[in-house]
């Protein structure tokens, strides 16, 4: 019928990865739901902290939750079993908060009929999980960085110590926000997975979040870093006597969820409906 | 080339069977009107195309390659129910968006022409949200045209379109194909206006393809009949009912007389055994009548 002629152009990865996160980053800056979870990050580290200066309860002499103000943000040696809310409340609370906030970014997509906007043009399953996982993470170090921000702050009005070996410190905070790659490529898989189930997709991104594996499976089968890399991403050991190994390992660790997860979300969105 | 290519297309939802060796050829630079009723597995073809679906079976080829080939759907624009756009955004934001993941340079001047394209020029910035089902309707069009696609696959977008909404949708959709030899797969259940801009057609039932034709064999397919309105309408039926073999009542009160009647000889019969006329024409069953007597004969059997 027609003579026009056909062009057939083969977009190249760097461009449909350029497109793609140019689109997800847009969305995230432009979302309130991100400065949101920025300021949730920097006040429950001040309230927590904040609540280590309470008298106790009936009127005696209060037991200080830490007795540094670096605790909020990581403990002093890898902690696996936790025993009191001090024990459980640092840096790592941040990766929950990311979790719920990459699945509500995720079910967003859904919701709106972007993806099917997306898939039908040249888009590959592979930079999905890529752009998601990148934005995740970077949401996440954000979050990371309002975190110890609201800590320095009520840090300093609680009066507690301050004293810490700063490289150990520097070490722990990366080694937090490298970590924030492995876990929003978990929280991008999740996700994936559930995507027409919302609720389970948020549920499911807590379930991880909080590290109640870790914690259950280190009261059965004892303390273990193997169990960190596995079912925390290595968090736990960016702790306040971090070395530079521990940062190698979170950078390990982090990049090899990272690749897991996506090439599995990959294979699940090429093997699966999707909209 | 056919755009669109498709053989023994199978897919199942669970114990249901959504298609059953559906086949499709759309020829390219065609508007093929793809009709069938709810649930006859219309919108499931469209969403393999695209797609979005995994078959369980059969072939498609689009544009003479794969389906699943990303040239491919670089070159397709797509609206499937309703555009896939964030409400918060601006109808200008969104389309930016979009353009960011074709990745168009020049994005402007292109989004610019295609709002033009679909008379919403005025409308870029309103937000998303705030535009009314018609005009979200259009920016959903706008979506599809953006990266100027050769083959357009339009799920219901004349739904919720006032008059002059799908006089706008005709003539760009016209245009397109008439100018840039674009191909539109375009579902409606709006038959009346699908017979508009429609050059080809096939009409699904049951996950398969029962009937594809041109706009020309349709109209070939399509009888002519004399209509009319008598003083006594019982008995005018039955006085034309000893002479043509099919003589109909229809929705609206009129007779209808098939068989190669013409107004003349149907109106002296009618007149040599005492019945008087109140109206009379020539009149053709159109595409929504076709579509009805080809279901009706479906279910008859």
């Amino acid at each position: 019928m027609s003579q026009h002629t056909l062009h057939f152009e083969s977009p190249s990865f760097t461009k449909r990865i350029k497109g793609m996160l140019g689109v997800d980053f847009y969305r995230l800056f432009h979302t309130p739901m991100f400065y949101i979870f920025l300021l949730i990050s920097a006040l429950i580290s001040a309230m927590v902290l904040g609540m280590t200066g309470l008298p106790s309860p009936d009127g005696g002499e209060s037991i200080p939750l830490y007795t540094n103000a670096w605790h909020i943000v990581a403990a002093d040696t890898p902690l696996y079993v936790v025993r009191d809310i001090a024990d459980y409340a640092n840096m790592n609370m941040v990766f929950i908060f990311g979790g719920i906030m990459v699945s509500i970014f995720i079910g967003h997509d859904y919701k709106s009929g972007y993806v099917k906007q997306l898939f039908t043009t040249h888009a590959k399953k592979q930079d999905y999980m890529i752009s998601k996982t990148l934005v995740g993470a970077f949401s996440m170090a954000c979050m990371c960085i309002t975190y110890l921000l609201g800590g320095i702050v009520a840090g300093l009005f609680t009066g507690l110590s301050f004293a810490v070996n700063i490289g150990s410190l520097v070490i722990a905070v990366l080694g937090k926000m490298v970590m924030s790659l492995g876990w929003a490529s978990l929280y991008t898989f999740l996700n994936v997975i559930f995507r027409r189930y919302f609720g389970i997709s948020i549920a499911s991104s807590f379930f991880f979040g909080t590290g109640i594996l870790i914690i259950g499976a280190a009261a059965i089968v004892g303390n273990s870093p193997v169990l960190n890399v596995f079912l925390y991403g290595a968090s736990v050991s960016a702790c306040l006597s971090s070395t530079p190994l521990t940062l190698l390992s979170c950078i390990l660790c982090s990049v090899g969820w990272a690749i897991v997860y996506n090439l599995l979300g990959t294979r699940v969105l090429y093997k699966s409906d999707i909209y | 080339m056919n755009a669109i290519e498709i053989k023994g297309l199978t897919k199942h939802f669970g114990n249901k069977v959504a298609l059953s060796g559906l086949n499709m050829t759309v020829p390219k630079g065609a508007i093929y009107g793809f009709v069938g009723e709810n649930g006859s597995g219309k919108s499931t073809t469209e969403k393999i195309i695209c797609g979005l679906l995994h078959p369980d079976g059969g072939e498609v080829r689009l544009l003479g390659r794969p389906y699943t080939d990303p040239e491919v759907r670089a070159k397709m624009g797509v609206l499937i129910e309703s555009p896939g756009c964030f409400p918060g955004l601006s109808v200008w934001n969104n389309m930016k968006l979009q353009a960011a993941n074709l990745g168009i340079e020049n994005a402007d001047e292109e989004i610019i022409r295609i709002l033009k394209t679909v008379r919403m020029e005025g409308a870029a910035s309103n937000k998303y949200k705030n535009c009314s089902l018609g005009m979200k309707q259009r920016v959903g069009i706008a979506m599809a045209l953006l990266g100027r696609p050769s083959l357009l696959v339009l799920d219901e977008p004349i739904n919720g379109l006032d008059a002059d909404g799908m006089r706008i949708m005709r003539e760009v959709l016209t245009e397109l194909t008439a100018k840039e030899g674009v191909t539109v797969l375009l579902s409606s259940h709006l038959l009346g206006e699908l017979e508009k801009i429609a050059t080809h057609y096939g009409i699904v039932r049951g996950g398969r393809m029962i009937k594809e034709m041109t706009a020309e064999e349709l109209d070939a397919s399509c009888r002519t009949y004399v209509a009319l309105k008598a003083r006594e309408m019982a008995v005018a039926k039955a006085v034309l009912c000893r002479r043509y073999n099919r003589v109909e009542e229809d929705e609206a009160g009129f007779l209808r007389v098939y068989d190669s009647a013409t107004p003349e000889a149907v109106a002296s019969y009618l007149y040599e055994n005492g019945i008087a006329v109140e109206e009379l024409c020539k009149a053709k069953i159109g595409l929504e009548e076709f579509y009805t007597d080809l279901m009706k004969e479906g279910k008859e059997r």
